[in-house]
């Protein structure tokens, strides 16, 4: 297991590297540049020049890149914020220091103090929508694979199939037509402030709701397609015919087979719930990661894309890992080499 | 009155009032403009002054405005006009005051004179405004700020505005720049009186200086703008984060006295038109800074609030690039403009919330507006003109169109269908609003907003004069430029609108845009803000506001 452990944190790393250079290299094929960006578009070209040459922008890529893996790792001072460049770009951290992901043009500070709030905000909403995804799609999967074909089966299928087919946008209009303007129950829009009157916990119902409704009609679907296979198997049907309640078979003998396909899938949720949000996040107007990143995509915003690419990879890899050990846990006859 | 009696302009301007040359309202207007007061103007017009809405309701309280929040920085080379500035503008103020008829008015100039010639204004500063770092405001800081935004290495579009009468052109390192054209254009007479010199007549001068660049700093700032910054105003920024909020506190020791809102938040609502109705439907904000055309009917039916509008000069501009083919032919420009019938586009993309627009850039908002001969939909001459053009079987391009303002995409999808009669095939690619503005200037066919600018030779100054910074077509005719220099030195109504008339003929035949329609300006409020009345620029001025608990 330590050796599995190893092997894939070693990988991380190479992902990591390869992602970044990759990152890098398209962006090479955004309009426009990074001093353009910075100065704004009514600076002069002249101006544009200067900052262009003091930034290395003319240097290759390569070794572009490289200076950015530098301040990353804190070898390297980050160009921008040399005072004589004239950018008031200060990083209280210093300009030297492990895990420097740069100074974000978009925001005007550093890429530390703008990328963990908005993480933070995005990790609430997928953790409450992961809390209700998992349990409601396990239940409602079991439910309707326990007895396939039967009524229940059919009604939470056509649920399932309903609830993934609407997009976020539509059902975030659905939603808030019925309980913002129709009833009047909740608010809005989700901008995590509560100077309107309307606490936080209620600005994170409907945001929480889209998901759920989105999500938990795919993984209901998998949970169900997983149970109805492992009901129709021989040991089920010995478990049944030498007498045991069926409540005994399925909770001892159908779930736990059940849930080793779908909980890879159920993992890979977190990745969808991280970085997938931007609809979800820009319908309710909410500070989150996704719309960050659309933001900073939109532009060119590299230092800013490149360290949310590097961290919703890692969170990608990580459940990955998770994934894996969690399924060798479910299923003994995998073995992790 | 014994002060405004003198004034050397006044005599020309009651001649033609009393001539029927040029109506009340304009001549209010033309009246203040070059330095007659407010009162003595609308009395001299026989039209009672309305008192400016005073806050008198209920003191205190919060006012929540949904908008977008940017980049703030730089005041003097803001771009955005009613989302940046609506920020700094309750902590920075301007030297004067265009209300929301068109009537400029003084602010931080108390007063001013012009000469007869039109060429050397003289302007009082406002005795008793402190900075909120305690200091008096003097001569000193406005020139400061008047030369910074001057100065080509800032990148204000203040030079777009000026450049006809306060710089020259010249080559710095082989490239065009400008200089102002006079040691002593920019004059401190003593600590309360600055002047301007031109080298041409002008009579738009105090407009100009209500540009929302035009943001006067301390000189301390360096040019910044953010949390802290000192201002004249009657707020201060005290928090500010970009894509989410920025919230601003009354002062106690304003210069104008206490204004009836303690705090000021702008809530970012995002791009998305959902999300601000949803906003306003939960009570979440009381208004928003401007409403789309697309939002109109969703809060037409929220009983709690109330719509606000003003005719304006706000456009979006389909500009073609005169330097790129096919545009680079006059005629292709032309035929591009006969294909359209601008009411089909004020039906579809506006829902009649506007004006037709003569694709001259110059509305029946401005007072300097000439009308012409209507422009009507000429499907065959505009076929004519493309097989002159060397294009008998038409024309293909693609149109930019930023998504951040809905209706433009409804203009685009109304005029690509009518210009497919003419043989004329453009195909629509939207772009999200911010990455547009890094190839505004660029792209062979774009969709640029305008925002209202009170007069229309601003306007064309702004976007049409060879070389400015915002001439994003590359349009260049001397022409042109010669007429509009002239237009901007000529205070006789009659000869400048005959001015003005050549110059948006100019246009029809052969200038850089297609541009259909008007759009009124418009927005919601919460019943409980009381005070509002829309600007034609979107501005908001929190000290005239009040809300009730």
């Amino acid at each position: 297991m330590g050796r599995f452990i190893f092997k894939r944190a070693a990988s991380l790393v190479l992902t990591l590297f390869a992602a970044s250079f990759l990152v890098f290299a398209v962006t090479e094929f955004s309009p426009s540049n990074v001093a353009r960006k910075t100065l704004g578009p009514f600076a002069l070209q002249s101006q544009v020049d200067i900052l262009y040459q003091k930034l290395g922008l003319h240097d290759p890529l390569a070794v572009r890149y490289s200076r950015w893996l530098g301040v990353l790792l804190g070898l390297k001072a980050d160009p921008l914020q040399d005072p004589a460049l004239g950018l008031q770009f200060k990083d209280p951290r210093g300009d030297k220091y492990f895990g420097n992901f740069g100074y974000s043009t978009l925001y005007k500070a550093p890429v530390n103090d703008v990328i963990w709030g908005r993480l933070k905000a995005t990790a609430a909403l997928a953790g409450i929508a992961f809390a209700l995804i998992v349990p409601l799609s396990l239940v409602l999967g079991v439910l309707a694979g326990m007895r396939e074909g039967s009524g229940l089966d059919r009604t939470i299928s056509i649920f399932g199939i309903v609830a993934t087919s609407v997009p976020e946008f539509a059902s975030g209009v659905f939603l808030v037509a019925l309980f913002v303007v129709g009833l009047g129950w909740l608010p809005g829009t989700s901008p995590l402030d509560a100077g309107s009157g309307w606490p936080i916990w209620t600005q994170m119902v409907l945001p929480v709701a889209v998901l759920v409704l989105y999500d938990s009609g795919y993984v209901v679907r998998m949970v169900r397609g997983s149970m109805a296979e492992v009901m129709n198997k021989p040991y089920i049907r010995t478990a049944i015919l030498k007498g045991l309640p069926m409540r005994e078979v399925v909770v001892r003998h159908a779930v736990r087979n059940a849930m080793i396909a779908p909980f890879t899938v159920i993992l890979l949720q977190i990745n969808f719930l991280i970085s997938g949000v931007v609809v979800t996040e820009m319908v309710f107007a909410y500070p989150g990661f996704g719309r960050m990143i659309l933001d900073a995509s939109l532009f060119g915003d590299i230092a800013l894309i490149e360290a949310a690419t590097l961290i919703a990879l890692t969170i990608a890899i990580l459940t990955q890992l998770v994934s894996d050990v969690g399924y060798a846990f479910l299923n003994p006859q995998i073995r992790l080499a | 009155m014994t002060d405004d009696r003198d004034n050397p302009h006044l005599k020309t301007l009651q001649q033609q009032l009393a001539d029927g040359r040029m109506d009340r309202r304009e001549f209010i207007r033309y009246a203040c403009l070059v330095g007659v007061s407010a009162a003595s103007a609308y009395a001299l017009a026989g039209v009672p002054m309305a008192t400016p809405a005073k806050a008198q309701a209920a003191k205190g309280g919060t006012l929540r405005i949904g908008t977008r929040v940017k980049e703030i920085k730089s005041p003097h080379t803001y771009s955005w006009g009613g989302y940046d500035s609506n920020i700094s503008r309750q902590v920075l103020e301007y030297l004067t005051f265009t209300d929301e008829k068109g009537v400029t008015r003084p602010y931080l100039f108390e007063k001013w004179t012009v000469s007869p010639d039109l060429k050397t204004w003289t302007f009082n500063v406002r005795k008793g405004v402190k900075w909120s770092n305690g200091q008096d405001l003097t001569a000193d800081h406005i020139v400061w700020n008047l030369k910074r935004v001057l100065d080509p290495a800032v990148g204000s579009s203040m030079i777009g505005l000026v450049k006809g009468y306060l710089l020259d052109d010249v080559t710095v390192d082989g490239k065009p720049s400008t200089k102002i054209w006079s040691d002593n254009a920019v004059e401190k007479v003593d600590d309360y009186t600055v002047r301007l010199n031109c080298k041409t007549p002008q009579v738009a001068v105090p407009e100009h200086l209500f540009h929302y660049p035009m943001a006067i700093m301390h000189p301390d700032s360096k040019g910044v703008f953010e949390v802290g910054s000192v201002g004249t105003g009657p707020y201060q920024l005290t928090e500010f984060e970009l894509g989410k909020k920025a919230v601003l506190k009354a002062r106690k020791d304003y210069w104008g006295g206490p204004v009836a809102i303690d705090t000021v938040e702008q809530i970012d609502v995002g791009d998305d038109a959902s999300a601000a109705i949803a906003a306003l439907a939960s009570k979440q904000i009381d208004g928003l800074v401007f409403a789309d055309p697309g939002q109109y009917d969703a809060l037409k039916a929220l009983p709690h609030l109330s719509f606000y509008s003003v005719p304006t000069a706000e456009t979006g501009v389909i500009r073609m690039r005169c330097d790129q083919k096919p545009f680079d032919n006059p005629k292709v420009r032309k035929a591009m403009r006969l294909a359209v019938d601008q009411d089909v586009v004020l039906k579809v993309a506006l829902h009649g919330l506007g004006i037709i627009g003569e694709h001259h850039h110059c509305s029946p908002a401005h007072p300097d507006y000439a009308k012409l001969e209507p422009f009507k939909r000429d499907v065959a001459a505009a076929k004519k003109l493309l097989a002159e053009a060397g294009y008998p079987n038409g024309i293909s391009s693609e149109l930019i169109v930023p998504n951040d303002q809905a209706w433009f995409q409804s203009q685009a999808e109304a005029c690509i269908e009518m210009w497919k009669d003419a043989g004329i095939n453009i195909k629509l690619s939207p772009m999200p609003g911010a990455a547009y503005w890094d190839v505004w200037t660029k792209v062979p066919m774009g969709t640029t907003i305008w925002y209202h600018r009170p007069l229309a030779i601003m306007c064309l100054g702004l976007a049409y004069r060879t070389g400015v910074p915002w001439n994003e077509s590359g349009y260049s005719n001397k022409e042109f430029d010669q007429l509009l220099t002239e237009a901007e030195g000529t205070l006789d109504i009659d000869k400048r609108k005959e001015t003005v008339a050549k110059l948006e003929k100019i246009l029809q035949e052969d200038g850089p845009l297609v541009q259909p329609v008007f759009r009124s300006a418009f927005t919601f409020m919460d019943k409980r803000v009381k005070g509002f009345s829309m600007h034609p620029t979107n501005y908001i001025f929190a000290w005239k506001l009040s809300v009730d608990a």
